[in-house]
């Protein structure tokens, strides 16, 4: 694409031969002359591209040429993929879940239930993603993210019970170490999402929401660890006290599953990863495909069934669940598609622009460079 | 006593051979306590001790301002409360900055630590009771009696007592003082001299007691005033009574001596002052950024900090969640903390690795000057130098050239082509001096060539003793002169400080007056075979303000003579009235100067003995005098002496250009430099070589100061130029009318600037317009004073070229000085910023050296501001979406290691290899150097820009990533990660298309860059670390999981590719525009360096008459 040139001007020796004179003065004399090398006379060979119009105009065609596609591509692949959101905040009086959000108490120990009523116009068919997602929640705030004890989380038994300096003010409770302490831990998401399919006639047919293969390997196996092994957490995680937010301790979030339990649980884990900015999704259950000729989700009418425990209304936060199914490139992502059809664009605007300059200037010979 | 000591000011004692009365007075420290008085004879040039080594270089370093700010931000880092990273960020660059300073030092410290141990471990004889014994530099002590052999550098200041010459006469040679390799003579007192001599034992010198009073120690080189009581007697001293420290005993088998000032108080030790600072243009500006962008990071922070208030304050009111978020339920607190966090977070865009990597490349471009062997001066073997490392992107910008003439523009290889004797002219300028026939000197046994005179007719009048004044005017040669004679393997050999005189005594010699020998008080003088003895009575020494020099001396025959050479403005005026051969003399002067010959009058006076012996008497008081009214005074006597003087005749030296320098002006006045000439020499001499260096067209009009005088006063000076211009015939447009003018000023002219200051300005816009400046007759406080005027009122770099003592001064004036290796001396050299052996040698470093370093430098600044700031702004914009929190868009590790590891190796590469054009290119068009000169590539313009698009890449670097990562399920590590990537590949392909020269050490130091990027995430994401210690490798896992991801992969590269797309597209409408501009180049010069051929001097000499009269 662009024509180059290679000096390799390595004249050796043409200068050197200077006549050698007898004498110590000239042997003194001698020693200062500096060698002749390609380094120390820069001429060390080199690759001087010859940039002209002619090679650097096409660039521009080449780079929009590529870039176009790929947003096409990109683009359509996005749009392919089925999305189904639905907020269930209850901010409007007439929303299911007005009364929950309202009424809200950490110190209800009942939950409040609420359910949702909604309608999948297509359906969704390969594997699909539940997330549920909330908005204006800061959970890249740097107090918030460095409030966590890793080593703690770590399976680290001086820290289980001496937490870092990091999780104040949720570090010690009642005289007893947190565990897991921290403001992040503290605010677990804790509501609890089941879905049902309500068939042709009426009934209520649970859709089987997978909990586990959620979170990301090194997490799951490396990052988090139970304090001595996943037997008997009760007793590893004695002395220490659940974080204020919660409602059962840490040993308990999962007591059905011990590779779910403790620190390893999945959902525990997923919260843990903090988010980029503050609206984001995190996945919550995977729906997984049954049979090849039914869909996952086939279209109709669904019901989400909330118990209603996480209050975002005092920071004027929403929570949603997503339903989503996935490509190559994860979650639907029209940005990514538009943000590459522009730049290219761009670039092909750009080639043409300069084009037109060059056609304007347009001198007699390309070739009066000045040359290397 | 006392109160005598006090009114002469020779208040440093010394008692000759009392070591017991000075040993317990030696200075003396402890910490910083000093008492004593007399420092030792040991040099403590090194700094460190093994136990000082660590303070002391850090206390140095942490002078830097730099320094010193990131040791605050490591302070505030580990400060909890406001660590917004964690304190090893910053102590990475930091350590390896000062380790790399701090080792560099150490090293320098052991080389003179090592050549101190090796100085202080000389040998040398002192006297201890009765007798020498061999001992070292270091054991000397002031009072000390010393034994000097042959050959031998002088360990101390030493009071010379005798000598084994006669007349305690002893040679000296100075080299190492102010680099002249010329034999000085010093001389004992003849009371010392026949005291001490007269038994010549050890006995007699250890019995000296003699007490000395002198000056203070100081740094003057020249001067010495003391006095020597003893026996009762008290005898003045001066400087020709002192052997200096460092100097070196010639043609003297002993030499004895008692030491006055030893060590840290010696005359060389009080000269090694430290060389100024200087800094250069593009640094200043770049600086002036930096406080810019310092003082923006503080604005965003004290923004963000206040916004970080507000919000806080909006979600205190819930205490559930986002309870953490305020700090102890304070908003304004908060804001405070958040405040000191976005000043650290923001602190890697002040660029701490910027300077050690400066001051790297720096010392690599003056190596190349060193290297280049196109520079090397093979006839003398010495390869140009870079004294100053600071200063080689000014060598790229230079707009002034201030040179010297003697021995810089021409070859101060002095040859005598014509003289006037009584109004005769002997000799042929026209033709080439190695054409001119030698004439038959068989009959002189001392003739040894050289001489390229032919002038039989002299030869045969001074030989049939036909013509006295001719035999005067050898005679005068032959006396009235410092040299010094030195017999080398049977033949006379002279040596003198100045090159003319050696020329003149080198032509008497050869037509039969031989100066044989010097004595204290004789001079011998064969004069055809017959030797006469003349007895010295003063030596009218010479300075640049006499401009003449005299001696008094008294005929074999019984007659007084005062023989008197100089200037011919001077002499002339102190001539005796009536004079018959005045017209013609000066008609000679005349025709002399126009052949760009150097013209010195010879003159002689008869001296009555009556007023003889008055002003002897005169002269004995005033010598005692203190030193500033001595020196006023003894000018006044010696105007006194040298009067009514009878012209004898005049010598024309001739002072060939140096090689190349008419090609070498030519081509810099094509890349925009201004040449200008200052000299001491005469008005005429100074414009002829104007002419025959093609400083000046044949065709260029000169302005002399009458006219000039009428343009400065007029109300519009500018207008009134132009309209003088236009008068003339040629004068086709104002353009050319400036071109092709020249303008020509005198000292004394030029002195008139002092009292109209207002006038400065006016003639620096006129002289702008003009070819060139010649300034003649200039002193050298006057030629600094130039470069003082061109530097106040034009904004250009200002470049001084000399090579004597005289140009000094305006070698250190100028922005950059250039110190020529010549024949007169070291002192230009020790003093100015480059020293070269050839005038030539400027073509290279200026359109070579300059430009290359000039452009690599500033590529290197706005490379490296676009770099950190890109890199670093990205935390305001990720500031506005995580609540002003000052959460690092980026893994603490990333910060550390991308300016040390992840982006400085190809922009060093690029400050060390990058060219535009091949050297060869860059002589062929010397119009390129004119960017330099224009600041196209350093301007604040330009770093303005760079540091605008670093914003506009932040923004892309945030929003392309922020606009993918909303509202969906990945991370915060990911899009650190993304964005790391992202920023690692921006400044990659930013230095990609920056890059114009790539060798194979470029593209290894980018793909490394890249691939050290992968590595280096990879070590910091591993388990391993992770486990070892989980606090600090949070991020554990991210690169395997982000590196299949391939969102993540086309996010950085389209945000890198964005990023960089400005810089693209201003590349390529550069690359479109500028075919154009160098077609230019093309069609304006199309053979740039025709001259070369063109170039011969006979022509050009002949063609100036008319032009100057």
């Amino acid at each position: 694409m662009m024509a180059s040139s290679y000096n390799a001007k390595e004249e050796d020796g043409h200068h050197s031969g200077a006549p050698a004179h007898g004498g110590a003065a000239a042997a003194a004399a001698k020693s200062k002359k500096p060698d002749n090398t390609a380094f120390k006379q820069q001429r060390l060979p080199a690759w001087q591209p010859i940039l002209t119009a002619g090679t650097v105009l096409p660039a521009f065609f080449v780079i929009g040429l590529i870039f176009i596609p790929i947003g096409i591509g990109l683009f359509v692949t996005s749009n392919n993929i089925r999305e189904f959101e639905i907020d269930y905040t209850g901010v409007d009086v007439d929303s299911p879940c007005y009364s929950c959000a309202r009424n809200f108490s950490w110190n209800n120990t009942a939950p409040c239930l609420c359910s949702v009523d909604f309608t999948l116009e297509q359906p969704f068919e390969s594997n699909v993603f539940m997330y549920y997602g909330l908005s204006n929640f800061y959970q890249n705030h740097r107090r918030y993210v460095k409030s966590r004890d890793d080593s703690q989380l770590y399976g680290d038994r001086s820290a289980l019970t001496n937490p870092s300096k990091e999780c104040e003010p949720y570090r010690m409770s009642d005289g007893q170490a947190i565990a897991p302490c921290g403001a992040i831990a503290n605010s677990l998401f804790n509501d609890t999402l089941e879905l049902y399919h309500i068939d042709s006639n009426g009934t209520r047919n649970t859709i089987p929401l997978v909990k586990k293969g959620i979170a990301w390997w090194t997490d799951k196996h490396v990052k988090f660890r139970n304090p001595g092994g996943n037997n008997n957490l009760t007793a590893a995680f004695r002395g220490t006290s659940k974080p204020v937010n919660w409602r059962k301790p840490v040993y308990d979030l999962d007591p059905s599953d011990p590779d779910n339990n403790g620190f390893i649980n999945e959902d525990f884990i997923v919260w843990m990863r903090t988010a980029a900015l503050p609206t984001f999704r995190k996945l919550y259950r995977i729906i997984q495909k049954k049979a090849v000729t039914t869909p996952t989700l086939p279209s109709g009418r669904y019901v989400l069934n909330i118990s209603y425990n996480y209050p975002v209304l005092s920071f004027d936060g929403r929570k949603r669940m997503i339903l989503s199914t996935i490509s190559w490139m994860g979650g639907k992502n029209p940005f990514l598609g538009i943000a590459y059809i522009t730049v290219g664009s761009i670039c092909f605007f750009l080639g043409v622009v300069l084009l037109i300059i060059h056609h304007k200037y347009d001198t007699r010979n390309n070739s009066a460079d000045i040359p290397n | 006593m006392a109160m005598e000591i006090f009114e002469s000011g020779l208040s440093w004692e010394v008692r000759a051979n009392s070591r017991h009365y000075h040993k317990h007075k030696q200075k003396k420290s402890f910490l910083c306590f000093h008492w004593g008085r007399y420092a030792d004879n040991v040099v403590h040039s090194y700094k460190y001790s093994p136990l000082t080594f660590l303070p002391l270089t850090l206390f140095e370093q942490f002078q830097r301002v730099a320094n010193l700010y990131f040791l605050l931000m490591l302070v505030m880092q580990c400060i909890p409360a406001i660590s917004s990273v964690p304190w090893y960020i910053t102590i990475i660059p930091l350590v390896t900055v000062l380790s790399v300073r701090g080792l560099k030092d150490l090293v320098n410290d052991m080389a003179r630590r090592r050549s101190d141990f090796e100085v202080n471990s000389r040998p040398c004889d002192i006297l201890v009771s009765q007798s020498f014994d061999s001992a070292q530099w270091k054991d000397l002590c002031v009072g000390d009696v010393l034994r000097i052999h042959k050959d031998q550098v002088i360990p101390a200041d030493l009071l010379l007592l005798c000598s084994s010459e006669p007349h305690s006469l002893c040679y000296v040679e100075t080299a190492d003082i102010d680099g002249e390799t010329n034999l000085k003579y010093r001389q004992a007192l003849s009371a010392t001299h026949t005291q001490l001599t007269s038994q010549p034992s050890d006995e007699t010198l250890a019995a000296f007691d003699g007490l000395l009073l002198c000056e203070e120690p100081n740094n003057s080189l020249y001067t010495f005033r003391g006095e020597l009581h003893w026996q009762g007697e008290c005898h003045p001293l001066d400087h020709a009574h002192v052997l200096l420290r460092g100097t070196v005993l010639r043609n003297t088998a002993f030499a004895y001596g008692v030491a006055i000032y030893t060590g840290a108080d010696t005359k060389i030790l009080r000269n090694s002052g430290k060389q100024r600072v200087k800094t250069t243009q593009v640094e200043k500006v770049f600086n002036r950024v930096v406080i810019g962008i310092v003082l923006s990071v503080l604005l965003v922070a004290l923004l963000h900090a206040i916004l970080s208030g507000v919000f806080s304050s909006q979600v205190m009111g819930n205490a559930d969640i986002s309870s953490t978020v305020v700090v102890n339920a304070n908003p304004v607190y908060t804001g405070f903390l958040t405040f000191w966090s976005y000043i650290i977070l923001l602190s890697p865009a002040m660029p701490i690795a910027l300077y050690i990597s400066f001051e790297l490349i720096h010392t690599v471009h003056s190596q190349f000057i060193g290297w280049d062997m196109e520079m090397y001066w093979q006839p003398a073997g010495r390869p140009a130098q870079a004294r100053n490392t600071s200063l080689n992107e000014e060598l790229g910008q230079v707009g002034y050239l201030l040179s010297d003439k003697t021995g810089t523009l021409t070859q101060n290889r002095l040859v005598l082509r014509q003289c006037c004797i009584a109004g005769e002219i002997y000799g042929d300028a026209s033709v080439r001096a190695e054409d001119v026939e030698p004439m038959d000197l068989s009959w002189n046994p001392f003739s040894c060539g050289g001489l390229h005179m032919s002038a039989p007719s002299l030869v045969e009048k001074l030989r049939g003793q036909q013509c006295p004044p001719s035999r005067q005017f050898l005679t005068a040669l032959s006396l009235c002169h410092t040299v010094v004679t030195e017999w080398k393997e049977e033949a006379l050999f002279y040596q003198s400080a100045s090159p003319d005189e050696e020329t003149l005594v080198g032509a008497a010699r050869e037509l039969g007056w031989v100066f044989l020998s010097r004595a204290r008080d004789f001079i011998s003088v064969s004069e055809l075979g017959v030797t006469r003895q003349y007895q010295l009575l003063a030596l009218l020494d010479f300075t640049s303000k006499r401009r003449r020099m005299s001696v008094l001396v008294r005929e074999p025959e019984g007659g007084l003579k005062l023989y008197c050479k100089g200037a011919d403005i001077v002499i002339l005026e102190r001539l005796h009235k009536d004079l018959q051969y005045q017209e013609r003399t000066e008609r000679a002067l005349e025709l002399f100067s126009q052949a760009c010959l150097r013209t010195l009058c010879v003159a002689v006076r008869s001296v009555p003995e009556a007023s003889w012996e008055q002003w002897r008497k005169t002269l004995a008081q005033s010598a005692a005098m203190a030193t500033c009214d001595r020196d006023a005074l003894l000018e006044k006597l010696y105007d006194q002496m040298e009067r009514e003087l009878q012209l004898l005749g005049v010598t024309a030296i001739e002072d060939r250009l140096q090689e190349g320098v008419p090609e070498t002006i030519a081509l810099l006045q094509q890349a925009g430099l201004k040449v200008w000439v200052l000299t001491g020499d005469k008005k005429e001499t100074a414009v002829n070589i104007g002419y025959s260096c093609k400083l000046l067209d044949p065709d260029t009009r000169l302005l002399e100061w009458q006219e000039l005088r009428q343009i400065l006063q007029a109300p519009d000076p500018g207008v009134s130029f132009f309209k003088a211009r236009q008068m003339e015939l040629w004068a086709v447009d104002k353009k050319m009318a400036g071109a092709k003018t020249a303008v020509v000023l005198t000292g004394p002219e030029l002195a008139e600037f002092d009292q109209r200051p207002e006038w400065g300005s006016t003639f620096m816009s006129l002289a702008e317009h003009c070819q060139s400046v010649l300034c003649c007759r200039v002193t050298p406080g006057q030629k600094a004073d130039i470069v003082k005027l061109v530097r106040k009122h034009t904004s250009s770099v200002t470049m001084a070229i000399g090579d004597g003592a005289n140009d000094v001064n305006m070698i250190k004036t100028a922005h950059v000085g250039v110190g020529m290796a010549g024949v007169e001396g070291g002192q230009a050299v020790q003093n100015a910023d480059f020293a070269l052996s050839q005038f030539r040698f400027l073509q290279r470093l200026l359109l070579i050296h300059g430009r290359w370093s000039y452009r690599r430098i500033s590529l290197f600044l706005r490379y490296f501001l676009f770099k950190t700031c890109g890199f670093a702004l990205v935390h305001i914009w990720f500031g506005f979406f995580n609540g002003f929190s000052a959460l690092s868009m980026y893994e603490t590790w990333f910060i550390a290691l991308y300016t040390v590891l992840y982006s400085s190796f190809p922009v060093m590469c690029l400050g060390f290899f990058e060219k535009d054009v091949s050297a060869e290119s860059s002589l062929s068009w010397p119009e390129l150097y004119k960017s330099g000169q224009r600041q196209e590539l350093s301007s604040p313009l330009i770093l303005a820009l760079s540091l605008l698009y670093a914003v506009y890449s932040s923004l892309v670097l945030f929003f392309i990533p922020f606009g993918v990562f909303y509202d969906t399920a990945l991370d915060y590590q990911t899009m650190a990660f993304t964005v790391a990537m992202a920023a690692t590949f921006t400044a990659t392909i930013e230095i990609m298309l920056l890059t114009r020269n790539w060798t194979k050490i470029n593209i290894a130091a980018v793909c490394v860059s890249v691939v050290l990027f992968f590595i280096g995430t990879g070590i910091t994401h591993s388990t391993v670390l992770f486990k070892k210690a989980p606090a600090d490798y949070i991020f554990i896992g991210v690169l395997a999981k982000a590196f299949v991801d391939p969102v993540v992969w086309l996010t950085a590269l389209l945000t890198a590719w964005t990023a960089v797309l400005p810089s693209f597209t201003a590349h390529a409408v550069n690359i479109t525009l500028t075919v154009h501009d160098k077609q230019k180049v093309h069609s304006i010069s199309p053979q740039p360096v025709e001259l070369k051929s063109t170039f011969r001097r006979g022509t050009s000499l002949r063609r100036s008459p008319n032009a100057l009269f």
